[in-house]
């Protein structure tokens, strides 16, 4: 973590710039990152639904993106369209409020960005200040290069308002699909209290019970993996292929930080068993890059593919049981 | 006393992780075509890692540089050994197995962890061989994301000769080097 001008910057090689900008949401107000993007760990997935978007996730609540990635605390989200007759006034607003403006890019636009006049790909930043009389937004982005600072108002607007482009060179994070001229509103809750035993038990049984229960149109937990992985066996296609590069990266990132999380607090209170289960859980995560790098590499050729791919997918599928088993195992000794 | 054993592994190199700055346009390893600055890393010359001497790969336009993982069968020279020494980089975090297989007909799978040569750090303590200042692009050389080389062990648990090795199918997983280290007992012997 490092602090830049005021506005604190986090990041983990296994997350997208959804969790970064929501961890820098999250260091302002006062929250361990990690305590709080690790806390829900779920399978879940839209057919249909997956834009090639780097911070793509499967919402629960359908246009509150931050509330349905932490759907244990109380945060909610919506998206808002940037008033072109008043740009950057709800920006100045939402900061004099005391909530910091997740505002949708495209990196194609952004000095800082190694897509910079390169490849079109959408990414999120976080708004820290706006100087009307500089004409300058200053903008926090937490991904390598790591960048804080102020950017020209009308590069970061044009980079807003850029509508979806097609970009050969970007298959996963590129398309007209998605959505320009937009940012979205956060809303941490006051307070969150510090993760103990008591509290961490009681969210791994609400992840548990998630993982259990039947799956229906949108799929989840073992039910949902199992049809997942049974398409992707048997099915892909290079649309599915590409698909699974960019939904896999949020139940990468989420396995991860969920893994991390239960690994440390297993250390800390001395819960070897808290930090089995999350070394298990970071299994999970690293069965995710055999089967979002072999399908994005195989996307040319599925046939190819097929035969390592359906090899991959079974080992996730066993990684999520012994993570689930010894998720298990974690939460009776937390009892 | 015998001397750590360099595997051979020019018949199997497959992938193009390094180019030069002037020429980064052929480079592929990963699936945004990124590659590691060939002027940061000691190309074909011997190198010193931890105690371990590895003969680091050469590198140029359209050349091979290292073994992007897709199952190859490696012959190693015949010995007993305690580690496996890796020069490797994923492609992502990488957690899979490698099959050792011995002359007496056994075989064991020993897990292999390499943490993500993009801007990473080491996950699975690993110990760090390359650490570049900068990142190759297609079309421009970025400045401020690091490329990652690690240095990672395998076991060789088994008291046998080690005859092969399998490596994983893993696309997501490079290996730009490796070296065999001669097991105690064999140490004792000689």
């Amino acid at each position: 973590m490092t602090c830049v001008r005021g506005v604190a910057q986090w990041y983990r090689d296994p997350v997208s710039c959804l969790q970064s900008t929501l961890a820098t949401l999250l260091l302002e107000a006062g929250h361990d990152p990690v305590e709080v993007l690790g806390l829900s760990w779920e399978f879940r997935y839209h057919p249909g639904d997956v834009r090639p978007e780097e911070y793509y996730w499967p919402c629960r609540r359908p246009g509150d993106l931050a509330g349905s990635l932490l759907p244990l605390h109380e945060v909610t989200s919506r998206w808002r369209a940037i008033d072109p007759a008043d740009p950057l006034g709800e920006w100045r607003d939402a900061l004099a409020a005391g909530r910091l403006p997740v505002v949708a890019v495209d990196n194609y636009h952004l000095p800082f960005r190694p897509a910079y006049r390169d490849v079109h790909a959408a990414h999120l930043l976080v708004v820290y200040d706006v100087d009307g009389t500089a004409g300058t937004v200053a903008v926090s982005d937490a991904m390598p290069p790591s960048f804080a600072g102020p950017l020209p108002a009308e590069v970061l607007l044009r980079s807003c308002g850029a509508a979806g482009v097609d970009d050969e060179q970007d298959v996963f994070f590129s398309g007209p699909v998605t959505s320009g001229g937009r940012w979205l509103d956060v809303r941490l809750p006051a307070a969150i209290p510090a993760l103990d035993p008591g509290r961490l038990g009681l969210a791994l049984d609400v992840n548990a019970a998630g993982f259990a229960a039947l799956s229906g149109d949108v799929w989840t937990g073992a039910e949902g993996l199992r049809r997942y992985c049974a398409r992707m066996g048997t099915a892909a296609t290079p649309e599915l292929l590409a698909e699974a590069y960019t939904f896999g990266w949020g139940m990468q990132a989420q396995a991860a930080l969920h893994g991390e999380l239960l690994r440390t607090l297993g250390a800390r209170w001395d819960r070897p068993a808290l930090a089995e289960a999350g070394r298990r859980v970071e299994q999970v995560a690293h069965r995710w890059t055999a089967v979002r790098v072999t399908a994005a590499h195989g996307r040319a050729d599925p046939a190819a593919c097929a035969g390592p791919l359906r090899d991959h997918l079974g080992s996730l599928r066993r990684a999520y049981q012994e993570a689930h088993a010894a998720l298990g195992r974690a939460a009776a000794d937390l009892r | 006393m015998r001397e750590q054993v360099p595997i051979e592994l020019a018949a199997h190199l497959n992938n193009a992780g390094i180019t030069q700055a002037g020429d980064t346009g052929g480079g592929r390893f990963n699936v945004w075509r990124n590659s590691l600055p060939g002027e940061e890393l000691p190309l074909g010359r011997p190198v010193d890692i931890g105690g371990v001497r590895f003969a680091f790969p050469a590198a140029g336009p359209g050349r091979p540089d290292n073994v992007r993982c897709e199952g190859q069968l490696v012959t190693v020279p015949p010995g007993r050994y305690d580690w496996c020494c890796l020069l490797a980089a994923g492609e992502r975090r990488v957690e899979d197995e490698v099959a050792l297989h011995f002359a007496d007909g056994s075989v064991d799978f020993e897990t292999v962890r390499v943490s993500d040569f993009w801007a990473a750090s080491a996950v699975f303590g690993e110990d760090e061989a390359v650490a570049t200042s900068a990142m190759h692009y297609p079309r421009h050389v970025q400045p401020g994301v690091t490329a990652h080389i690690w240095y990672q062990r395998v076991p060789v648990t088994r008291r046998a000769e080690l005859r092969r090795l399998r490596l994983p199918h893993n696309v997501a997983l490079h290996v730009f080097a490796a070296t065999l280290c001669p097991s105690r007992d064999e140490v004792n012997a000689a």
